[in-house]
């Protein structure tokens, strides 16, 4: 029972920090006005991908599974991004 | 084979923590995990469609959120987010408790685990209804006024429901925990679930939230 966990407790505590530090920079850079809003919209997209994959990586445990299953998650996660740029942009262009 | 002794050898089966030979595609994966990725992914699609619909909705708007209608509030809504990185800490020490083979730690830190979805859940009311100060509600946030409004309820009310599913999840886990009957790959399982969780409102707080004006 014991090599199927990959129970690393430093790790978990390592990660939480990231977690919370990146929440602070989020709402940090929310908050700027000094930039342009896309920069703004760009900077918080990225950190929340970051973030996501950190839980998804560390504390789901992909990190330590087969690369089967790491792109049975990731293409069908990763799939609707394109959607959202096609039709986002599409319904931006149609009302400018 | 009469069906109870079908259920019999399934369960068992279930329980049998010895290490499945390693598959040439999933290596130590269990069924029982590759199940729960595949419904994860499903859910997060349901998500998706959710998202792309509020995407699409403001992506198409001249004034998206109309002027009588209240700002969301960051700050506070940035407390529940550490809410949930907290408890996913937890439940990863339940897991790592599990593996150790301290099953009392383990029910204590899934308790905790649901603790925090509770709290998160107390919240999510306090901002929608207002418990100490008026909540959206009652500030001109109802329901069907305007896709600002309706795209707000149904997603974090949808993010809600899995919360509470959550959390009713991890009492069971818990409770099976301490009467012996929950193995690892259980704890695992409800883990990815709440996990998942935390990730899904990740993205929601950033899209629903975060995104000025």
């Amino acid at each position: 029972m014991r090599h199927v966990a990959h129970a690393n407790r430093k790790q978990y505590w390592f990660i939480w920090g990231y977690l919370l530090v990146l929440t602070l920079a989020e709402v940090g850079v929310a908050n700027l006005s000094t930039v342009s809003k896309s920069l703004v919209v760009s900077a918080l997209l990225l950190l929340a991908v970051v973030k996501a994959a950190l839980v998804g990586l560390f504390y789901m445990h992909l990190v330590h599974e087969t690369n089967v299953l790491k792109w049975t998650v990731a293409i069908p996660l990763a799939s609707p991004v394109l959607y959202a740029v096609v039709l986002i942009a599409e319904a931006s262009w149609r009302h400018p | 084979m009469r069906a109870s002794a079908i259920v019999a050898a399934a369960d068992e089966h279930r329980r049998d923590e010895r290490p499945f030979p390693p598959d040439a595609d999933f290596g130590t994966a269990t069924p029982g995990k590759i199940g729960m990725w595949v419904f994860l992914l499903s859910d997060a699609n349901m998500f998706a469609g959710l998202l792309l619909a509020y995407g699409i909705l403001r992506g198409g708007s001249e004034v998206w959120r109309p002027p009588e209608q209240p700002e969301l509030g960051i700050n506070f809504t940035a407390g529940l987010t550490f809410l949930l990185i907290c408890s996913s800490v937890t439940m990863v020490l339940a897991y790592a408790a599990m593996a150790e083979g301290d099953r009392k730690k383990a029910v204590r830190f899934l308790l905790l685990t649901a603790l925090g979805g509770a709290l998160f859940l107390c919240g999510q009311y306090h901002e929608y209804f207002g418990i100490w100060h008026p909540g959206l509600s009652e500030r001109g946030l109802e329901f069907g006024s305007s896709a600002y409004a309706s795209t707000f309820y149904v997603t974090t009310g949808f993010h809600g429901a899995h919360v509470f599913s959550g959390v009713v999840l991890l009492l069971l886990t818990a409770l099976f925990t301490r009467r012996g009957k929950a193995t690892l790959h259980d704890i695992e399982a409800v883990g990815l679930f709440w996990h998942f969780v935390d990730l899904i409102w990740i993205l929601v707080f950033t899209l629903i939230y975060l995104i000025p004006e």
